[in-house]
């Protein structure tokens, strides 16, 4: 029977071949979609889903609860060191910071080879490599970071560094600074983990790197990353540890008392780590389920297509349901032959849509940073949701028009007397074209509104200059790099078409924000908001085109002396005009200093962020970035004269630059990642 | 083999109602060969869709084979139909996208026999109507002539006791239907009980007795043998 179903099924796709292309080319395009959504979303939820006991995993993170609650994913340096001691409800704990974009150098290499590694350094405790399950090929986990100055790198990194010659022994400097001697080669991390690390550091040596997360009492200091990973012990469970987090910030703060009420710690489980933006994670559920919901549309509005045109076509086929029918075929075998046959046409979508999908990849692959890959071969999952969406098709696309046709009377079938009555009349199929509109409509308006977004996002005013602004790091900026950091200054402002240099910890609008406490003028407490700090010269105003709304600009001076706030800072205080707070004095993460200007607002991160009070004040070991405002048509020779002076200021430092304007673009990446993939 | 007692049949839509069956009474007896006649619109066609239970009757019996079949419900109908009953049409009715083989073969794959029986009963059918050598074309390579034999073939491969015809030579030129009649009387001579509605008087002097209906009724009856 199935053989008499396959073959006339074939026989009549061949016969028309322009409706089984119709039917296949709609098909497999959203299948096609369909997968390269799948693949994506299964990728993300892969993530860290291979370390044994993964539901005891947790992060210690913190809420900070002030005026609004902020959140981070860093706890103080102190925090894991005090967890360890006090408490006996994990098994292992860890803590783990990551420095990043640090510059590595291979000292024994004859040209002293340099890399900067996007992925940082990671200073981490032993139990590290117990709670997270990365594999050593060389090296005895257990071992290997219990000394100081020792490293951990990837096989990837080893043959990056040192060809392939046996890394183990080997030494990297860091920063320029510390050596660290190779004791272990990790198996390359894989791609699905947020432990995106390449080299490991003994937490020993944390020293060397930061003495301020070296530091056994910095309970106030919280970075963002500096982390706190933790095995639970089997039976316990978060809620009885963040209750007993509560006696440890009285043993910590007993003299912070406003510290031990803002802050909150909290568990967060590793699953969770991937996904909440409130802490960092990378990938939200709610654009996941979106980009899932959008595939299933797809995939829906293909299989209404299919039920229209084989409704629509059902007539031609009446006369063979009539003779079926007389010849004594059941209903349902006549049903499952159609079946049969949407099955055979949706095989042929499947197989072209894996083609597709494959030829889809590289573009997933650029547009998401990922390196996915398609095989069927192993990859039980895929190969499930192939069935299961062939299923689905199948069933979705064929059950209406095979229920239409196998319920013809024979006699009107034969006779060919069948109207559109008996095609089970307009209102559904109305319905269903209705529903594929509602579709189409619904994602071709998603793409004008992010699109409108985007066009907003990238041409209104920010409330400063961001085109024509190069951005330059500044590797030193100890007193050491004082002097160098005026050499290039004046350097940089001889070159043709260079108007103004400014250095700065950070453009106007960045998403590497700090965030103080501040006290104004002579009142009692400090205020329940925080002011977020930004580091600059005196030229900060002229390089981003900053208008002063009362006062002066800051003077030329190396170290904090005074502060220009921003207009929000002044309603934060309540106040009435700028005037108000002009010559008057503001205690900042413990500094007292005179406000000297208010400049007007400016949106110190993306549209969707609200304006934060701000503080500018000078402090030359803050600069971190050069910002250099030249004139656009000089851009080409003014940026080889820019790597070129940069070189000869910092030879032993990797150069790199940035374009103002396109560093705030990434802040809309993920609109602009939902805009193409629509 | 069919006793049919008082059948009403009647069509039905939002103005008109036509009473296609009249209160028709009937009988065949087993190895019968009967000719239906009567003007266009008297119910030849739908007496013969209730015969071969592609329809059912408003009211009235219709026992066959000492079953009353007059109310079964689709599925029972089918498997009734399956096993017993052939049908030939006047436009042959063949599905186009199988060959002269499948075709014939199809009603074997609905009663469920087994393949190398299949082939085997096809093929000795296929001879019987000598339309062997064309097996593997598909019914629009084939003449009418041809194509109604096929038609025969398919009604017969079952070997059902009971035969329908609806104007088999309607379609056909004097010499192909005059060989197709004679494939029915051969049939019936071999025992197959045949009903057929016909405008032709030719065709109904090959049959037994010819029934002449009128408004949904027999009229007269004519015994020829």
């Amino acid at each position: 029977m199935i053989k008499n179903y396959i073959k006339i099924a074939w026989r009549n796709l061949k016969r028309n071949k322009a409706y089984a292309m119709i039917n296949i080319t709609g098909l497999s395009l959203s299948m096609a979609c369909g997968l390269l959504i799948f693949t994506l979303v299964s990728y993300h939820f892969s993530f860290d889903d291979f370390h044994p006991g993964r539901d005891r995993i947790y992060r210690i993170v913190t809420e900070i609860h002030n005026e609004n609650i902020s959140h981070t994913p860093g706890v103080p340096p102190p925090f894991a060191k005090a967890f360890r001691r006090d408490f006996t409800f994990a098994d292992k704990t860890a803590r783990a910071v990551t420095f990043g974009n640090e510059l590595i150098s291979i000292p024994s290499s004859p040209d002293n080879k340099k890399f900067v590694e996007e992925s940082g350094v990671a200073c981490v405790e032993p139990d590290f490599f117990d709670i997270f399950n990365f594999p050593l090929v060389q090296g005895d986990k257990k071992t290997a970071l219990s000394a100081a100055q020792s490293a951990l790198v990837t096989e990837h990194i080893a043959k990056k560094y040192f060809g392939t010659v046996n890394a183990i022994g080997k030494v990297i400097r860091v920063d320029n600074k510390t050596d660290f001697t190779i004791t272990g080669i990790l198996q390359d991390i894989p791609l699905n983990t947020d432990r995106k690390s390449e080299i490991y550091v003994s937490d020993l040596s944390m020293k060397d790197l930061s003495e301020q997360v070296a530091n056994d009492n910095a309970w106030g200091d919280i970075s963002s990353e500096t982390h706190c990973f933790i095995r639970l012990k089997p039976g316990i469970g978060p809620a009885t540890v963040e209750a007993a987090f509560d006696g440890m910030k009285k043993k910590y703060y007993a003299n912070r008392p406003g510290s031990q009420k803002a802050l909150v710690f909290k568990l967060q489980p590793l699953s969770d780590v991937h996904f909440n933006p409130d802490y960092n994670g990378y990938a939200d559920k709610k654009y996941l389920w979106a980009l899932a919901l959008i595939g299933v549309f797809l995939i829906v509005t293909a299989c209404v297509n299919f039920i229209n045109l084989a409704t629509a076509q059902a007539i031609n086929r009446s006369r063979e349901v009539g003779i079926r029918k007389v010849l004594g075929s059941l209903r349902s075998q006549l049903f499952w032959q159609f079946i049969v046959e949407t099955a055979l046409i949706t095989l042929f979508a499947l197989v072209v849509a894996f083609g597709l999908a494959q030829l889809g990849l590289p573009f997933i692959n650029s547009l998401f940073k990922t390196e996915l890959t398609l095989h069927l071969l192993g990859n039980q999952l895929l190969l499930l949701c192939m069935l299961l969406v062939f299923l689905f098709v199948v069933f979705l696309s064929g059950s209406y028009p095979g229920l239409v046709l196998s319920g013809f009377q024979p006699v009107l079938a034969l006779k060919g007397k069948l109207s559109q009555k008996n095609l089970g009349g307009f209102s559904l199929r109305r319905l269903l074209v209705v529903a594929q509109f509602a579709i189409s409509q619904i994602l071709i308006i998603g793409t004008i509104v992010i699109a409108s977004q985007m066009h907003y996002s990238k041409t209104s005013d920010l409330g400063f200059r961001k085109d024509g602004i190069v951005l330059l790091p500044v590797p030193i900026s100890d007193s050491a790099g004082r002097t160098r950091m005026e050499t290039l200054r004046n350097r940089l402002a001889s070159v043709s078409g260079v108007e103004n240099v400014s250095f700065c910890s950070q453009a106007p609008a960045s998403d590497a924000n700090n965030k103080m406490d501040i006290t104004f003028g002579n009142r009692p407490k400090p205020e329940l908001w925080s002011v977020n700090i930004k580091c600059s010269d005196q030229d900060y105003l002229k390089v981003f085109n900053l208008k002063l709304a009362a006062g002066r600009n800051l003077s030329r001076s190396d170290t904090l002396r005074e502060f220009l706030v921003n207009e929000t800072f002044v309603k934060k205080l309540n106040l009435s005009s700028p005037e108000e707070v002009i010559n008057k004095t503001a205690t900042i993460n413990g500094k007292k200093a005179l406000i000297v200007g208010v400049v007007r607002d400016f949106y110190n991160y993306s549209f969707r962020d609200e304006v934060d009070p701000v503080a500018l004040f000078s402090s030359y070991p803050q600069y971190q970035q050069c910002a250099i405002q030249c004139s656009l048509l000089h851009a080409k020779p003014a940026l080889a004269s820019f790597e070129k002076i940069w070189n000869e200021t910092y030879p032993e430092y990797v150069y790199s630059f940035q374009f103002l304007d396109q560093a705030i673009a990434r802040f809309y990446e993920l609109d602009d990642i939902m805009l193409q993939l629509i | 083999m069919i006793n049919i007692k008082d059948l009403e049949k009647i069509y039905r839509t939002e103005e008109v109602e036509t009473i296609a069956l009249n209160k028709l009474t009937l009988e065949v007896k087993e190895g019968e060969f009967v000719a239906i006649m009567g003007p266009s619109g008297c119910g030849k066609s739908t007496l013969l869709n209730i015969l071969g239970l592609l329809d059912d009757p408003d009211s009235g019996s219709f026992i066959f084979n000492n079953i009353e079949v007059a109310h079964f419900n689709e599925r029972k109908r089918a498997d009734l139909r399956k096993h017993n009953i052939g049908f030939v049409f006047q436009s042959f009715n063949l599905i186009d996208e199988l060959t002269v083989f499948e075709n014939v073969e199809l009603p074997l794959i609905y009663t469920g026999v087994k393949a190398a029986e299949r082939k085997k009963k096809v093929e000795e059918v296929l001879d019987k109507v000598q339309i062997m050598h064309r097996r593997n074309h598909y019914p629009q390579q084939l003449s009418g002539g041809q194509q109604q034999r096929v038609a025969v073939a398919r009604a017969v491969v079952n070997n059902p006791k009971l035969i329908l015809a609806d104007e088999p030579t309607g379609n056909l030129d004097s010499s192909n239907g005059n060989e197709v009649m004679q494939l029915l009387t051969e049939l019936n001579e071999q025992g197959t009980t045949i009903v057929m509605v016909t405008h032709s008087e030719h065709d109904a002097r090959y049959s037994h007795r010819i029934i002449r209906m009128l408004d949904g009724q027999t009229v007269t009856q004519n015994i020829l043998i």
